[in-house]
């Protein structure tokens, strides 16, 4: 146990360690000008891969070697109702450690749960200010192993596969999508290595925001998943498509991340940490956490915005409006948080990124774009639900719903076969946010893990076809299942997941029960609240059923069918071992990682299933309704609650009745083409178009964002800086050029100089006057000095008389 | 003459060894390459000095800790004494990164001018002095002393951009030295007015000596004596110490005397100073002589403005404006964070435009020194929280860091600019692309280094950026929010130039066969900037144990000032001070 953080952090440095080795080692020759060969670029790939396997084979040690025998899991909450017996029976520190007293202030009453056994501590300190710090810390409950455990697994197979997908780089690439100015295509080094070093950055980062115990460290991984999604979007640099799209991507999240400092500020400024946990110190008090602050256990473990929050609010409040004692801002706070996992998780308005980001080689759009990436911003609001308020989890509700079913309908008319899967990422996260935002914790992080091995699984099997076509365009394939059997029936496994298939109440395929219980809560929400809040309901069932239709239509044009372009048909092969391999494992977790085994672990008393692994790590005061405070009638209804008879069986049937009736369609439309395609594309023509052109947000938010954007900065840079500010400066100039104009002509030539002159010619006129008086007659001179001298005698006379005497 | 252990000795010696090295090189019958490798010299013994404070190999020693805030190796000797200006000097946590930065970025900088060719002797002269001059602003606290090494420096440099600058150099240079003696001529008023309102007779006696006042240095009784004969004087003794201000300004109200517009005496110091500063940060709308300089300086030159003279601007109004002027300070608070802020969106958007290279990393220079004025600014330690001064800490302390982090970042930037320039002779942004392909390592450094501009986590800029805008929300909410939204502009400008530049298929510029990969020296430069952009991204404390408390102290200093003064603090409007009549005020 207490060997737990050192080992995970073994497996989340590893990555890092091998990023280190590859990026140095191979930096090193190319700095002394040597050409790195291409066999021993392939050594990058078997560093990365070990690095990455040995994390997975920590990760699982940690998983099933230390923390499941020392924490066996309880009952299975599938079967809720027996649960209070099982309970009796088992002292299981799962338990929620302490159930809150009832009390009954409000007239309702509360039972909600404490926080589930974590690890939690800091090992770095970044800064620190009196008692403010940002620290690099761990936070280890069941959740943070559980996705240690998946990212790792599918980061395993999927660097094992690129390692058969990627090998066109280990020798000269000749890049045909690009065309130089003299019209003939780029030439260029393979980068076999380079791929191998930002894939291990990319796990690193990605683990870090797993392990991640505070949100300072989380936003430290978020970001640098998004630089690593960036370099990895635009790995072939020299494409304008993929750079373009690499910084979409970024931009775009950096939108989110945004909102997301804004959560971030507003949480630490009233709360003065940003810790999920209570952290231990070395002299054995703890430090206390968000957590703990906002759900304190003399509230019973409820909700309540701390007094340093009321006060901010206070503080803050303009007369008149009502108080909100803080609930205002934690709704801030945990609506700025889930900008930034819109961004990461490509929610809709923020999703445009991610469908271009397919511009990427395939392994990276499994491994960022599937199980990874996106995964992280489903992650982090499952991390953080606890300091979600009733209307915060709406929003992220109504965000879900309006993103699962924008990209199904998107999804239905794509034909670039990596688009259609993009898509369907995007709609699939949508439900996870739907079902997290509903209540649904269990829900929504069991369907993000399902999710995470059926769609690496697709995204792997749609690189093997393009690797064996040589396109991405689905209406050029077809046929294909004859040449490339095990790609074709990975992804119908792929394709039953994700559409959810299998016998109501007994035994499916992962997507199924997952899904299903997804839609339990949605029906509980109904229930609950009434009126509206059925839409809930109404469109994930949409979703479902366009989900299993979009899916099938991928298959059947694929896989089924008479080849459509028999040039690409002929030349079609199975792809080798090394990346069928991982095809075959990731299909039987696709099918089974959602059952719930009746296995007797040494030391584990009840059933191993990710959905009971999950359910001991439900976040503290979750469990009981939670109601409203700025919206009094919303209710986020008990999870628990959502799996009685009377919720279970009509979710049941629904979801798996919208599958089938999406599988059927398809079957009619493309399979059997009793309908066919371009009829329907006909009737439906407006629609049509809208999806099509992506019901047109790029064109959107280039004429709203990026368009202003580029003028407000051309108008600063131009209008403001250098023709306003930089016009006065000029102006001064002018003036003062100017003024010393004026200075130099009217005053120093004109008057000063002009007098000055003046009093010359004057001096000169008066000389010429007085020559006349120079006759050299001595008798006029005698004459003078008479004059003069009585002259002077009278003058100083008077003077002395008037003046000097007084 | 020697003794390094002595502070007045060391210090002397850091600041004006460059300056002896050239007065040394203009006398002697040098030429070309010869003079580049002793100027070389002198920066990398400068640096080592610097250096050497850190590590105490056998000179004074930079200590660190709480107990070390204060200023360290502190001397004072007198200069001109009718005047009370004296020679003083020390360091503390605030001034003692700046200086090794500064000492750091010369060499580099010495390492970028070897392409310069013309004149060379002239350029180390200049080059020489202007560190002096650098050096001599953040190690001098006399006011006058200060201001004459800050009129030092603008010289050497107006020389250096108008002869050895591009096209438009007059301009741009003539711009750079107006808009600087502009703020200079403020600055000069402020002193003078701060200088005859001074009394040193209002100080105690222990804070005469720890101020410098009188010497630390002398004998315990020749101490006492000038102590007394100055508090037993009947005329105000004025000063130029500008620790002597800090006290004066924070513990007794001689600055609060009501002056001009019903605003009193400090509050219009503030101003003049403020602006005088901010004129060197940039902050808008005081900035355009920035993008002109950079983009008309040559490269190593630009290097030292990004790198070192803006950081001036932050220094001055953390060393000066605050502890000086706290009243003003607490009134315009706002204002200061606002133009923080404006700077931080104006440059941005501005820097977007660009198509010249140069241009560009000049106006995201404009954007990212918002940050430090807007951490400078953030008072958020008032009455409504206990004045609780963590949060402007954090602020105060990003700003600093953000002055380092900038330090690195802009001047690896405009040595990354200043490489493809050497070999192209353009800066056009459109007509570049696929460098990545030509010049691997080269493009594999400047990747880097905007990215620690961009603020990446792991890399220098992150830091100071996170600790700036997370504690501006308890200042302001609206302030906090544009803050943040800054995060996505620059992500755009970035990135785009850097798709523009390093990305794409082929080179689509004229000179393309020039551009051959990076040379050993080029290499060196930019390596250990952006090692160094790494290793504060990542371990942050080893800078912030130095700089921490020193910023702490005064931020802790101005939170008590604040307490001690409720009335003015707690109703927002700019003083209304009644002045205390006093009888020592001369008639």
């Amino acid at each position: 146990m207490d060997n737990l953080p050192t080992l995970l952090m073994i497996a989340w440095l590893l990555p890092l360690a091998s990023f280190a080795v590859i990026c140095i080692g191979y930096s090193v020759p190319q700095l002394l000008g040597l050409r790195v060969r291409y066999s021993t670029q392939k050594i990058a790939s078997y560093i990365a891969v070990g690095a990455i396997v040995f994390g997975f084979l920590i990760s699982a040690y940690c998983l099933f070697g230390i923390w499941l025998p020392e924490h066996p899991l309880a009952a299975s909450s599938h079967h809720g109702e027996e649960q209070p017996d099982e309970l009796a029976g088992q002292a299981s520190p799962f338990r929620p450690t302490a159930f809150a007293e009832e009390h009954s202030e409000e007239g309702h009453k509360h039972a909600t749960n404490g926080p589930p056994l974590y690890q939690a501590g800091d090992w770095y300190t970044l800064a620190r200010f009196g008692s403010l710090k940002l620290t690099i810390g761990y936070y280890i409950d069941t959740l943070t192993i559980a996705m240690f455990c998946m990212v790792t697994l599918i980061a395993s197979c999927i660097h094992i596969y690129a390692v058969g997908y990627m090998h066109d780089e280990l020798h000269d690439v000749t890049d045909h999508e690009v065309t130089l100015s003299n019209g003939e295509h780029l030439h260029r080094r393979g980068r076999f290595q380079r791929f191998f070093q930002y894939f291990s950055l990319f796990s690193f980062s990605m683990l870090g925001i797993c392990i991640s115990g505070n949100l300072a460290m989380t936003f430290v991984f978020w970001e640098l998943v998004g630089i690593c999604s960036y370099f990895l979007i635009g790995f072939y640099i020299e494409r304008h498509s993929a750079s373009t799209a690499a910084n979409k991507a970024f931009i775009v999240n950096r939108v989110g991340d945004f909102g997301m400092i804004i959560g971030l500020m507003a949480l630490w400024s009233t709360l003065g940490t940003f810790s999920f946990g209570d952290v231990d110190k070395a002299d054995g008090t703890k430090e206390r956490g968000m957590f703990s602050m906002l759900h304190e256990q003399s509230n019973g473990y409820e909700l309540a915005p701390t007094q340093r929050m009321i006060d901010f609010d206070a503080s803050r409040q303009s007369e008149g409006s009502e108080p909100t004692n803080g609930q205002w801002l934690l709704f801030v706070a945990g609506v700025g948080i889930f900008c930034g996992c819109m961004g990461k998780s490509a929610q809709f308005p923020l999703h445009t990124w991610l469908p271009d980001a397919m511009e990427g080689p395939t392994p990276v759009s499994a491994l960022v774009h599937s199980a990874t990436m996106v995964a992280a911003g489903v992650f982090l609001v499952g991390r953080v639900y606890p300091i979600f308020t009733p209307e915060a989890l709406l929003v992220i509700a109504v965000i879900g719903c309006i993103t699962l079913f924008l990209a199904a309908t998107i999804a239905i008319t794509a034909v670039d076969i990596k688009r259609v899967l993009a898509y369907s990422t995007v709609s699939q996260l949508g439900f996870m946010m739907l079902a997290l935002g509903l209540g649904g914790w269990v829900a929504g992080l069991f369907h993000l893990i399902t999710h995470a091995f059926f769609k690496s699984l697709l995204f792997l099997c749609s690189g093997s076809v393009i690797h064996a076509v040589h396109s991405n365009d689905m209406r050029q394939m077809g046929g294909l299942r004859h040449k490339m059997p095990i790609t074709a029936y990975t992804m119908l496994i792929g394709c039953l997941a994700i559409a959810g298939i299998g016998i109501p109440f007994v035994l499916g395929f992962s997507g199924f029960h997952s899904k299903d219980v997804i839609v339990e809560q949605a029906i509980h929400f109904g229930q609950t609240n009434g009126g509206y809040s059925w839409l809930f309901v109404v469109v994930p069932l949409a979703g479902a059923l366009m989900t299993s239709f979009y899916m099938f239509r991928l298959w059947y044009m694929t896989f089924a069918g008479k080849p459509r372009d028999h040039h690409r048909y002929n030349h079609a092969h199975e792809s080798p071992w090394v990346m069928a391999g991982p095809l075959v494992l990731l299909a039987v977790f696709a099918i089974g990682v959602g059952w719930t085994l009746p296995m007797q672990m040494p030391g584990v008393l009840s059933r191993l299933g990710v959905e009971n692994l999950l359910d001991t790590a439900r976040p503290v005061g979750q469990l009981g309704n939670k109601h409203g405070v700025l919206l009094p009638n919303l209710v986020i209804p008990d999870e628990h609650a959502s799996h009685v008879a009377a919720v279970k069986i009509p979710a049941g049937w629904s979801a798996i009745l919208v599958a089938v009736a999406g599988i059927a369609g398809a079957t009619v439309v493309y399979l059997w083409e009793v309908i066919s395609a371009a009829s329907l594309r006909r009737y439906l023509n407006l629609l049509y178009h809208a999806t099509w052109n992506k019901w047109w947000f790029d064109e959107l938010y280039d004429f709203v964002f990026v368009r202003p954007t580029l003028a407000i900065s051309r108008f600063i840079a131009f209008a403001l800086d250098r023709g306003l500010i930089d016009s006065i400066l000029h102006s001064f100039a002018w003036i003062y050029r100017g003024l010393a104009a004026v200075v130099a002509i009217v005053g120093d030539r004109w008057l000063i100089d002009n007098s000055v002159d003046t009093v010359a010619e004057k001096t000169w006129d008066l000389g010429l006057t007085l020559r006349s008086v120079q006759t050299g007659q001595l008798r006029q001179y005698v004459m003078f000095i008479v004059v003069c001298t009585i002259a002077l005698f009278i003058v100083a006379t008077l003077w002395w008389r008037f003046a000097v005497a007084g | 003459m020697f003794e390094f252990a002595n502070p007045a000795v060391f210090l002397t010696w850091l600041v004006f060894l460059p300056a002896v090295v050239a007065l040394v090189i203009a006398f002697l019958p040098l030429r070309g390459e010869t003079i580049k490798w002793i100027s070389l010299a002198t920066t990398v013994v400068v640096f080592l000095m610097s250096l050497s404070m850190i590590f105490g190999w056998g000179s004074v020693k930079f200590q660190t800790g709480e107990e070390f805030a204060g200023m360290q190796n502190l001397f004072a000797i007198d200069w001109i004494p009718s005047f009370g200006i004296q020679y003083l000097m020390a360091t503390d946590g605030i001034s003692f990164p700046l200086i090794v930065l500064t000492a750091f970025l010369c060499v580099l900088a010495m390492g970028a001018s070897w392409p310069i060719k013309k004149h060379e002797k002239a350029y180390c002269v200049l080059y020489l002095l202007l560190e002096t001059g650098m050096l001599g602003v953040f190690c001098a606290l006399d006011f006058f002393l200060f201001y004459v090494f800050w009129e030092v420096m603008l010289l050497p440099m107006y020389f250096l951009i108008g002869i050895w600058g591009g096209p438009r150099k007059e301009y741009a240079a003539i711009k750079f030295f107006l808009y600087t003696l502009f703020g200079s001529v403020l600055m000069l008023i402020a002193i003078l007015m701060l200088y005859f309102n001074s009394d040193l007779r209002q100080l105690p006696a222990d804070q005469l000596v720890a101020t410098g006042v009188v010497s630390p240095h002398l004998e315990e009784s020749v101490r006492q004596e000038r102590v007394q004969n100055i508090l037993n004087s009947d005329a105000p003794q004025h000063t130029f110490n500008i620790l002597a201000m800090q006290y004066m300004g924070q513990h007794t109200d001689l600055f609060t005397t009501p002056n001009w517009l019903g605003q009193s005496l400090q509050w219009w110091a503030f101003v003049l100073l403020g602006i005088g500063f901010i004129i060197k940060v940039p902050s808008v709308p005081i900035h355009t002589w920035l993008p002109d300089a950079h983009v008309e300086a040559p490269t190593p030159i630009s290097m030292i403005l990004a790198g070192i003279l803006l950081k001036m601007g932050g220094y001055g109004i953390i060393r000066i404006c605050y502890p000086i002027c706290p009243q003003a300070g607490f009134d315009l608070a706002y204002v200061v964070c606002a133009v923080g802020v404006v700077s931080m969106v104006y440059g941005a958007f501005a820097a977007m435009a660009q198509t010249d290279f140069k241009r560009l990393v000049a106006y995201s220079s404009v954007s990212h020194m918002g940050y430090v004025v807007l951490g400078l600014g953030v008072w958020s330690a008032v009455a409504g929280n206990d004045f609780n001064p963590e949060y402007w800490e954090m602020g105060m302390n990003g700003a600093m860091f953000q002055m380092i982090a900038h330090g690195i970042s802009s001047a690896g930037m405009f040595f990354i600019v200043g490489v493809v320039y050497d070999r192209v002779h353009h800066r056009n942004l459109n007509e570049f692309g696929g460098l990545f392909a030509k010049m691997p390592v080269y493009s594999g450094l400047a990747v880097g280094i905007f990215f620690a501009a961009l603020g990446l986590p792991g890399l220098c800029g992150f830091i100071g950026e996170v600790l700036v805008v997370l504690s501006v929300w308890n200042f302001s909410v609206a302030l906090a929010v544009i803050s943040a939204a800054v995060v996505i502009l620059t992500a755009g400008y970035i990135l785009w130039a850097v798709q523009r530049v390093y990305l794409g298929p082929e080179y689509k510029g004229p000179h393309g066969e020039a551009l051959t990969p990076i040379t050993f020296r080029e290499f060196s430069i930019a390596a250990p900037l952006l090692a160094f952009a790494i290793y504060f991204g990542v371990n942050p404390q080893a800078l912030l144990n130095y700089m921490t408390p020193s910023v702490n102290k005064t931020v802790v200093e101005l939170t008590e000032w604040a307490k001690d003064n409720p009335s003015v603090t707690q109703s927002q409007q700019p003083a209304t001070v009644a002045t205390p009549i006093r009888p020592q005020i001369e008639s």
